[in-house]
């Protein structure tokens, strides 16, 4: 937490409290909420998401908890550990192009809006972040490297020291003892011990998450149309924030439900689009709206806001502490395709096998302005991809609505020649 | 059949009226600011000047930024896929075609008016053809003119940035350096050429390769952009209309 320097120089934290940012936040999310629900297909569980998305209920409850919350970001932050130690976990990375502005009073200009928007939330007093208690960051892209550096102007932030390659014996051995590391923190912080029963408990309950999202998943293999990609990205979503118990009920709710549509034909006949890249954030779906609007649909994505997320799960050897950490690290390691780390290979393996079982007919790259990483990266991606005939189109955006038109100058013509091809 | 293409570009609208493959009537107009304020109104000048009226006309197809502000039109169509339309009906060997308006730039790999790929320009303006026009104002000359000095000469000076308005003032120091106008054109010209060679150069470039858009008038930087790319370059007549053409074919 707070160290000897940080306790010596200490920065006053910019604070401010504009009423009319508040408020076009509410009307951005209740806008977009009911552009979604106008999909007449629209599963009836969905509603339980909207719920969660638009976040003053979950807000309130967890101001009335005696559970602290913890800030995570990323991907890499176990959060067995943190619902092990009694504490609630909620990922802050943020998709509001409103608090943008009042973040560049502090930070550069010139990183991502991601981290603008979610370092924004903080000087507003915005969302989830003004209920942390903690913040836990994994130093992935130079963004968030340097992030927690500026939120320690507010509150404790706890730094995961991720590695660059993550193949290296030497990193598994680092990533490994950070994960012990962060369990003792994470211990001290909450003065709750976690017992080897106890992890035990949330690893499985965690890996009963991933089967049920998985079985989701494989339902749009065969029949895309029951669920809109917006709609599932919500459903991902929620588990930022929500209670992981009633997350499961809901969606296992969610899933049935869906099993009961894919019964009926087929319905959706438009385009198959995979989406790549950079994050894509509630309510950050100016891209998935202008895709589905022009009627195409996104039936599967790669992004660490999406199916990335809720993947994997943790798998011990041995139901021993030592074995469950060195699983919960393992699993919160090696999956990732995040560009932070030196390769692309296995991101593009993974982006290959989703194009082949979903039979998408093109990859949408989703490149946002100042994430030099997953511009980098494309170069490659997208070469593989069209030297199997895989159309891609990479949409270069921010998070403003700004270039909507643009957008789907885009996109029309992709899904146009993608028509002419066929 | 005769058909009725509108192409909604950045600064200018430009609509066609065409039988087949003849085109009866066109009309450029100024975009403003409420397009559906007055869009029936030069729509209608149009008309009158085919002799036609809306009755007449089978199918009106949009094309390009906004085609839902237009609230008559029939069908719509990207304008990737338009100029690779035009491309074909004027040049039908073409392989590639570049599209130089206002504000984007265009490129489409085509064969036989079907798309195969495209590459635009990112949102800002460089290497279009606002920036031509903001340098033709620094130089204190029409567009027309830029583009004949820069054929009087054969030396160059470095431009560095690319952005519009810095350009502009760099151009202007250069004047204050007693660069000669006609260098300053030339350079200008190889700089947005070598723009649009990097966007090309991605998709590949191809032999024969159309230009068109409003730009495409431009005798200087088709001048520049034919020794970048080293390629035959081919421009139909009115390749100002190439949007509003292709949605029509």
């Amino acid at each position: 937490m707070k160290d000897s320097f940080e306790r010596r120089y200490k920065r006053e934290p910019v604070i401010r409290k504009d009423e009319r940012i508040i408020e076009d936040i509410q009307k951005v999310k209740t806008n977009l909420i009911n552009l979604i629900k106008n999909n007449p297909n629209r599963p009836a569980t969905m509603a339980y998401y909207d719920e969660i998305i638009l976040g003053d209920k979950r807000e309130n409850e967890l101001k009335n908890l005696k559970n602290k919350v913890i800030g995570t970001f990323c991907y890499f932050v176990p959060e067995e550990l943190i619902w092990g130690v009694g504490c609630i976990p909620v990922r802050l990375c943020s998709g509001f192009f409103e608090t943008i502005t009042p973040a560049e009073e502090v930070l550069p200009r010139d990183i991502c809006p991601l981290i603008r928007s979610t370092f924004g939330c903080k000087v507003e007093g915005v969302g989830y972040f003004n209920l942390c208690s903690l913040i836990v960051l994994p130093t992935t892209c130079d963004g968030k490297k340097k992030l927690g550096e500026y939120i320690s102007d507010y509150l404790p932030v706890l730094t995961l020291n991720l590695p660059n390659i993550k193949t290296y014996d030497m990193a598994k051995e680092m990533w490994n003892k950070e994960i012990k590391v962060l369990k003792s923190k994470l211990e001290e912080f909450s003065g709750t011990k976690i017992t080897r029963k106890n992890l035990e408990y949330w690893i499985k309950l965690f890996q009963k998450r991933s089967k049920l999202f998985r079985s989701i998943y494989e339902l749009r293999k065969t029949n895309p149309g029951i669920i809109s990609h917006r709609d599932f990205l919500m459903m991902v979503q929620s588990s930022f924030y929500d209670d992981i118990n009633r997350w499961i009920e809901k969606t296992q709710v969610l899933y049935d439900e869906l099993v009961e549509k894919s019964k009926q034909k087929n319905s959706f006949n438009g385009e198959k689009l995979l989406i790549t890249g950079a994050p894509i954030i509630f309510p950050n779906f100016k891209i998935l709206n202008v895709i589905e609007d022009l009627g195409a649909l996104v039936v599967v994505d790669e992004l660490c806001s999406g199916t990335q997320r809720l993947w994997d799960y943790a798998e011990p050897d041995e139901w021993t502490m030592e074995g469950m950490l060195e699983s919960i690290a393992t699993r919160y390691l090696l999956p990732s395709t995040c560009p932070c780390f030196t390769t692309s290979y296995d991101r593009i393996d993974k982006l290959l096998t989703m194009v082949d079982e979903f039979k998408v007919d093109g990859v949408i790259y989703h490149d946002l302005r100042l994430c030099q990483l997953f511009d980098m990266e494309r170069n490659l991606v997208t070469k593989i991809l069209k030297d199997k005939n895989i159309p891609v189109l990479t949409i270069h955006t921010e998070y403003s609505q700004e270039d909507t038109e643009q957008i789907k100058t885009r996109i029309e013509a992709f899904l146009e020649m993608i028509r002419s091809k066929a | 059949m005769i058909k009725a293409g509108i192409d909604i570009g950045a600064k200018n609208i430009k609509i066609v009226i065409m039988k087949d493959s003849e085109i009866l009537a066109k009309g450029v107009f100024l975009s403003g600011i409420d397009i559906k304020v007055f869009i029936n109104e030069i729509f209608n000048k149009v008309l009158k000047d085919a002799n036609l009226s809306k009755e007449n006309i089978s199918q009106i197809i949009v094309t390009g930024v906004g085609t839902d502000l237009i609230p008559f039109a029939t069908n719509k169509i990207s304008i990737v896929s338009a100029i690779a339309k035009t491309a074909n009906f004027y040049f039908p060997e073409s392989k590639m075609v570049i599209d130089v308006g206002a504000e984007e730039t265009r490129i489409v790999k085509c064969n036989k008016g079907a798309v195969l790929d495209f590459a635009l320009n990112d949102k800002c303006a460089a290497g279009a053809g606002l920036f031509l026009e903001a340098i033709s104002r620094a130089l204190e000359v029409s567009l027309e003119e830029m583009g004949r000095l820069s054929l009087k000469t054969e030396n160059t000076v470095p431009i560095n940035t690319q952005c519009v308005i810095f350009a502009e003032s760099e151009v202007v120091s250069l004047i204050h350096r007693k660069t000669p106008k006609e260098d300053i054109a030339r350079s200008v010209y190889d700089s947005m050429a070598s723009r649009v060679y990097s966007l090309a150069s991605k998709l590949g470039i191809e032999q024969n390769t159309v230009v068109v858009g409003g730009v495409a008038k431009d005798i200087g930087f088709l001048d520049s952009l034919k020794r970048k790319l080293g390629v035959n370059l081919l421009v139909p007549d009115n390749p100002e209309f190439a949007g509003a053409i292709g949605a029509c074919l």
